[in-house]
């Protein structure tokens, strides 16, 4: 059991190793001390209770769009829409988190976060349905309802939904009121603890339930699983829309737990880091919780670090995607440390080419 | 000794060989001690070419400027949710003054100044409301400087036609800037007529549209329009652009010397009309220094820049009246935008 775990973990370990040692490089052709840079990366990360607060809020999201990205690829589609389902959902959290007053917290919070997720499966669910009705290919489609997504957000934001206390210019949603906010324990953030549990629900499903079953069967081998009996269409639908709904709660919880309002383009990206999360996590919903917290790390200290050590912050990008690089070409790091080829689940990114 | 063996042996040793070099080189530490300077980029870099390389190098003029020995140091920022903790992390180490650049800081700014009443702020084309005694918003009267290049187009345009292409009326700098424009090109030709459009769209995409701009500005050109004033972000670099490829005629970039910005339009580029942060930035450092520096607004200087290769078309008598162009403005004798 301990062996297939080291086993699993091996890789995307090796490729954390490797992409900080390259930092190193990168760090003293720029005339700075790894040192100084990687020290304060973790006490601007870790550091004390602010910084801590500041890795978690910024796992949170991260959390939600792996999840997105890893979901799908369990059933073999390739969501690349986790931008756009993060942006409805987080655009419909904020609306009923400002635009319903005198309500208990214990109804306004929840109404705001089942907007945000309902909104985010929506806009997952017309990619799957599309997939499943007409064979449009998930990629393509979930592309362009990222523009469509960014236009409608931007634009809800700019006029009905628009902030008009004092002299505001800016496209962006009052604040949500207070029974909508999502409350901070301490250093953590209840969004993270939410995220965690999200996180273990997706792993309990896809592994233990029938549902689970027929999503990874339908990811394996598609023909197959339609000749068994399963209704491949309706999962390939239905899982896009769990997709599209954890992304949106990921951006409800921006909304409501760190932002206090949507603003157009503050959230630019978050659902696109979602799929290095997930790479990085080799789509095991469980492995996405310590992916984004690394990722959250490097993002919450790079200020520091470049206040610290004088590194470009752009370092933090670099590091991230080399990572992701060994992660994704992992015959690098197999030739390295002489590892056997593992013969666990493989994660097989061309999985959605090729078949309609 | 198996393969194996070999290959971990290797990676030991470049591990060793980079930890060592890791731990070998110092330097760095941050800015701590002395009189320090800080300065918080808005998402942008300070080599942009533009806003926060002015205000950068307005940073290191004032922290030269200063007699004891002062260290301005800054930061990038790369996420708008980061600017607060940005702006901390000069207040913790001990930083005296804090320039924070762009519109988006102003609230993080406002807190920050709040929270830290010993500290010095100031806070780039940010409008300050309420006066706070440790924070200046430093801003820029548009107008003066949409007038001085509007009183130079007058004088340059033959077709007695001039043209702006804008950013979003919502944003006010952008309609002094406009109007500052046609009045002054009204001062110098009575006659001319104006043809100017802003942008229909949100503050998200206004100055974001190169598209808009440069079918904004043929517009203007089919229209007889042969000097045209781009002021908007990419939506004015991408009107630049279009004149630059119409022959005979000139355009005028905005905020710093587009010569630089968008080299694109070095065939139209007559001048600029620029708001000198670097400027601004440094006298309010050398102020916050001396304790004299006053709460509130605080308005910096405007001016055009050099006319590079269009040298030569603009004559002594132009330059002339420019000069007092600027000196009525400056005296007040000349309102840029009256009414």
């Amino acid at each position: 059991m301990s062996r297939s775990i080291l086993r699993t973990i091996a890789i995307p370990l090796a490729a954390v190793v490797f992409g900080l040692l390259i930092g190193v490089v990168l760090i003293l052709s720029q005339n700075a001390s790894p040192a100084t840079a990687y020290t304060a990366l973790v006490v601007g990360g870790l550091g004390d209770a602010d910084a801590l607060l500041r890795t978690l809020q910024k796992a949170t999201p991260l959390i939600f769009g792996g999840l997105a990205v890893a979901v799908a690829f369990k059933a073999g589609m390739f969501n690349i829409g986790g931008q756009g389902q993060l942006l409805v959902g987080a655009v419909f959290a904020a609306a009923v988190g400002f635009g319903i007053d005198g309500l208990p917290m214990v109804i306004h919070l929840p109404a705001a976060l089942v907007a945000g997720a309902i909104a985010g499966a929506i806009w997952g669910g017309i990619a799957g349905a599309l997939k499943a009705t007409t064979g449009a290919h998930e990629v393509i489609v979930t592309i362009m309802l990222n523009f469509v997504a960014g236009n409608l957000t931007d634009w809800l934001s700019a006029n009905p939904w628009k902030d008009n206390s004092g002299n505001n210019i800016v496209a962006r949603t009052p604040l949500v009121e207070d029974s909508a906010t999502i409350p901070t324990l301490g250093a953590v953030p209840v969004g993270f603890l939410l995220a965690v549990v999200v996180a273990v629900a997706c792993w309990l499903v896809l592994e233990r339930t029938t549902y689970g079953f027929e999503v990874r069967s339908v990811g394996h081998n598609r023909n197959a699983a339609q000749y068994s009996g399963i209704k491949v269409g309706w999962i390939m639908a239905s899982t896009m829309a769990v997709a599209g709904m954890l992304a949106g709660l990921g951006g409800a919880v921006e909304s409501l737990g760190v932002d206090g309002r949507f603003e157009a383009g503050v959230n630019v990206g978050l659902g696109f880091e979602g799929i290095t999360i997930a790479l990085l996590a080799r789509a095991n919903p469980l492995g996405v919780i310590p992916a984004a917290l690394l990722v959250g790390l490097m993002e919450a200290g790079a200020s520091r670090m470049q206040f610290k050590a004088g590194v470009a912050p752009e370092l933090i990008d670099v590091i991230q995607a080399l990572i992701l690089f060994f992660v994704a070409a992992p015959i690098i790091i197999r030739w390295v440390l002489r590892m056997r080829e593992d013969n666990s689940e493989q994660l097989r990114l061309g999985a959605g080419w090729g078949q309609s | 000794m198996a393969p194996k063996r070999r290959h971990l042996l290797a990676l030991l040793m470049v591990l060793g060989l980079v930890t060592a070099a890791a731990c070998s080189s110092d330097g760095g530490g941050g800015i701590s001690g002395g009189y320090s300077i800080g300065l918080v980029t808005d998402t942008g870099k300070v080599d942009d070419k533009s806003f926060n390389q002015s205000a950068w190098e307005g940073a290191q003029d004032g922290a030269a400027n200063i007699p004891a020995s002062a260290t301005a140091s800054y930061i990038e920022t790369e996420e708008s949710k980061d600017y607060a903790n940005n702006i901390q992390l000069f207040v913790d180490d001990g930083a005296k003054i804090i320039v924070t650049v762009g519109f988006g800081l102003g609230e993080a700014t406002i807190e920050a100044a709040k929270a830290n009443p010993d500290v010095m702020f100031i806070g780039v084309d940010q409008w300050q409301n309420e006066a706070l005694p440790n924070l200046a918003g430093l801003m820029f009267p548009e107008a003066n400087a949409g007038f001085m290049a509007g009183a130079l187009a007058g004088m340059l345009t033959e077709t007695n036609i001039v043209g702006a292409v804008l950013g979003t009326d919502l944003v006010p700098p952008v309609v002094f800037f406009k109007e500052g424009w046609e009045n002054g090109a009204r001062y110098t030709n009575p006659g001319v007529q104006t043809i100017s459009t802003y942008h229909p769209g949100g503050l998200d995409v206004a100055f974001g549209d190169p598209e808009w701009g440069a079918t904004t500005a043929r517009q203007a050109l089919d229209q007889g329009a042969d000097i045209i004033f781009g002021a908007g972000g990419a939506t004015g670099n991408g009107a630049l652009i279009e004149v630059a490829g119409e022959a005979g005629a000139l355009c005028v970039g905005v905020d710093t010397d587009q010569w630089f910005t968008v080299p694109e339009a070095h065939p139209c580029l007559v001048t600029s009309a620029m708001k000198l942060i670097d400027v601004g930035v440094a006298e309010l450092i050398s102020q916050a220094y001396a304790g004299t520096m006053q709460g509130g607004n605080y308005f910096g200087e405007v001016g055009l820049a050099p006319h590079h290769d269009f040298d030569s078309i603009v004559t002594d008598e132009m330059r002339d009246t420019l000069a007092e162009v600027m000196a009525g403005l400056a005296d007040g004798s000349i309102n840029p935008m009256p009414g």
